[in-house]
């Protein structure tokens, strides 16, 4: 850390740890449901529970990439944040926004669209919000003019997620129309903008983890991304196979979305490359495995995963089965939050000013939380590949061939108690850091 | 390659492929309303899509194979259940079986499922590419093949109209509470059944079978055919 308004980013980053411990203990509910029948139904229905674990994951997420871009973009431009009163302000109204949408499910107050379910006045405050943040940002990299590609490529994903969210907020008479558009926020978010966002914050880690020229950096972060969003733009298609869609998508769609692949195999291979070609000593080995870890578990989960179920020939058999939720952990999990996670162990002890300290903690979270999110998607991936079969393949009664997939869904809970444990050590260690009081 | 040609193919790519998935977007706005049918897309199939969002469904039920996969898809919901059934369903969608996965009674007003039925109805009329796929072979249901004449497919229907599948399992499908049905036709004969189904306690009186003395006896007629031909 170098500059002193870095320092919001720290309530960011700790919101972001508390909040991903409450979605995990929801995940822990939902597969509770799956398994055994619900005691709670009366009090949090499956529906609400989904909605909450799912609305929790994007809001620490989004409390992550801003807490990372609070930091980075001082350092990139070379001076203090335009302001650290609107940082303040925009972490507040998150917050707030954040908590009164989550209660507001428990009361039955949702737009109920899967994912997008926040009601239209909090879509509309999220736009706010985002708004001041974009501003700030902005504003600051004016302040002096220093256009690098990583703080470039930073703000247009940034601009990229809040012109998406808009299609999230009009209500759709047509259903096909709706998921039309549910896709240009849902897929243009997770294989665009927010890569944009994830892959430039890992270059700004790889440029000081590894004291590789700024100008091979950022030349293979602008060719992945020119490659992501070639790929993923018109990838979009691999979700318009049977919405009502003309079937052009079919070939557009599953062509494009299998070249999705290729940026993320080359962020693997860059990763390794620079690490590889390093000019300074890496002496962080904590953030050099959580970055590796990071490149590789992401091409798993988004990769491999996404590309066994992309194409038309195999999409109709496991469309709308577990198989969607096996990759959408993986997924996740790898591209985004293992990046997070990255950024909060590389950042926050420099803004602690801690030089050294203690890792072992930080080692444990990495071990357990890869082990066990390996453990609930592949669970997840046999449960979808016996429904798929048994339900699409053989035509027999949706649950019927739930009771066949039970053992896989207890295989679930077990990786999912084992992820709580690994998350309950992440937040004590981010609390602890966070709190640190310099001698 | 330098980072400037670099930079050149971020902006040029994402500009050129913006280009095409826009022009493809529009191209699909023209050819949506013939497969979605929006001639038939009245007020209030989009006031039973409202109520579709007002209970959250989606987050527990598929449609078109997107939202919470808990709970069957409901595309061809119409087409496999028929109107009465899914009338019935949602008036009360609560199985009797504790250990069943449940769906909460959303408490629905008529008028609500009435509109949720025109829904379904428009829905299941997409054009899905064929999605969701004939399954590959259909499992065996019996032992022996069915006679399909038309007294045992009328009392199939009044089987499945009356959600006696809750309780009782054909071919491994349905619910655990109650016996298991797929060979009844060997046990039991027409006279025995048809006395159990209007009056349960008559044969056992710690039953926990209902009677279903709405029935006609047309009806009952029907369906004991259809039972005791399952061998
Ligand atoms: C970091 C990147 C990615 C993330 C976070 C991600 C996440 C997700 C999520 C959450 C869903 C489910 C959405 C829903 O229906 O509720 C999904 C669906 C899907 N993803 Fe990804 N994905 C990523 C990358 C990819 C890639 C690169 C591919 C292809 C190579 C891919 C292929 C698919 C497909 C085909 C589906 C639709 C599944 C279905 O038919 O239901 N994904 N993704
Ligand atoms: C204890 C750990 C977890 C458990 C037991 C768990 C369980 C679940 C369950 C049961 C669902 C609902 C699937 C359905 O619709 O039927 C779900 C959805 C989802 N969860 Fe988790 N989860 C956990 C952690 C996580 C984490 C750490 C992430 C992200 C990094 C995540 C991301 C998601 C996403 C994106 C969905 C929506 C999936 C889709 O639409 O296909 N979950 N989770
Ligand atoms: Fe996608």
């Amino acid at each position: 850390m170098i500059y002193e308004s870095q320092k919001v980013a720290i309530k960011y980053f700790v919101i972001s740890a508390i909040f991903f411990g409450l979605q995990v203990v929801v995940g822990l509910v939902l597969i509770l449901k799956y398994i055994w029948p619900d005691p709670l139904i009366g009090i949090i229905p499956f529906n609400t529970a989904r909605a909450i674990h799912t609305n929790l994951l994007v809001v620490w997420m989004l409390f992550g990439f801003m807490g990372g871009t609070y930091y980075v973009v001082p350092e990139e431009s070379k001076t203090e944040l335009y302001s650290k009163k609107l940082a303040d302000l925009q972490f507040w109204l998150l917050l707030i926004g954040g908590l009164v949408g989550v209660i507001g499910f428990l009361f039955g107050w949702t737009a109920g669209r899967p994912l997008l379910e926040l009601p239209v006045e909090l879509k509309w405050a999220v736009v706010i919000v985002v708004l001041i943040f974009i501003f700030n940002v902005f504003m600051t990299m004016v302040k002096t003019k220093k256009w690098t590609a990583v703080q470039g490529l930073l703000l247009g994903g940034v601009v990229m997620l809040a012109v998406m969210w808009l299609f999230a907020i009009p209500f759709f008479k047509n259903l096909t129309f709706d998921y039309y558009y549910w896709w240009w926020v849902i897929h243009l978010w997770v294989e665009g903008a927010w890569e944009l966002i994830a892959a430039s914050l890992m270059a700004f880690i790889l440029l000081k983890l590894t004291g590789v020229e700024r100008m091979v950096v950022e030349k293979w972060l602008y060719i992945e991304l020119a490659l992501v969003l070639t790929t993923g733009i018109i990838g979009t298609g691999h979700h318009y196979y049977w919405i009502g869609t003309p079937g052009y998508w079919l070939w557009w769609g599953g062509i494009f979305s299998a070249l999705e692949t290729v940026p993320i195999v080359l962020m693997v291979l860059d990763t390794l490359r620079h690490v590889k070609h390093r000019k300074i000593e890496i002496t962080d080995r904590l953030v050099l495995y959580w970055t590796v870890g990071c490149a590789l578990f992401h091409f798993f989960g988004a990769a491999v995963m996404g590309m066994v179920h992309t194409l038309p020939q195999v999409n109709r058999w496991t469309h709308g089965t577990q198989v969607t939720a096996a990759h959408g952990h993986l997924a996740f999990f790898g591209a985004y939050a293992m990046l997070i996670l990255t950024v909060v162990y590389y950042a926050l002890p420099k803004l602690k000013g801690l030089t050294q300290f203690n890792q072992k903690r930080g080692f444990w979270v990495f071990w357990i939380m890869v082990s066990m999110m390996l453990t609930i998607g592949l669970a997840f991936g046999v449960a979808g590949v016996i429904q798929s079969y048994m339900q699409r393949g053989l035509g027999i009664e949706f649950l019927t061939v739930q009771e066949f997939m039970r053992p896989w869904f207890i295989a679930v809970l077990v990786g999912g108690l084992g992820f709580f444990i690994g998350v309950v050590i992440y937040i004590v260690d981010v609390l602890k850091i966070a709190t640190h009081k310099p001698e | 390659m330098e980072k400037k040609a670099a930079r050149n193919l971020f902006i040029w790519g994402t500009v050129i492929c913006t280009a095409i998935f826009i022009w493809l977007t529009i191209d699909t706005h023209i050819s949506i309303p013939k497969r979605t049918n929006t001639d038939q897309l009245t007020e209030e199939v989009v006031l039973g899509k409202r109520v579709w969002h007002k209970y959250n469904c989606n987050d527990c039920h598929t449609i078109l194979g997107i939202g919470g996969y808990y709970s069957p898809d409901m595309t061809k919901v119409y087409s496999l259940r028929g109107e009465n059934w899914l009338r019935l369903f949602l008036k009360n969608p609560e199985s009797p079986d504790p250990r069943r996965r449940k769906m909460p009674n959303q408490k629905l007003s008529d008028e609500e499922i009435k509109k949720l039925i025109a829904f379904f109805k428009w829905v299941d009329a997409i054009d899905t590419n064929e999605w969701p796929p004939q399954p590959l072979t259909v499992a065996k249901v019996t032992g022996v093949p069915l006679e399909e004449t038309a007294q045992v497919l009328k009392g199939k229907n009044v089987y499945n109209q009356n959600r006696c599948d809750l309780c009782h399992r054909i071919g491994g499908q349905g619910g655990i509470i109650g016996p298991d049905l797929s060979k009844v036709g060997d046990k039991r004969e027409l006279q025995w059944l048809s006395k159990l189904i209007k009056d349960p306690k008559s044969i056992n009186p710690g039953t926990q079978m209902p009677a279903y003395s709405q029935l006609s006896e047309d009806e009952v007629q029907a369906l004991v055919t259809f039972l005791s031909g399952l061998k």
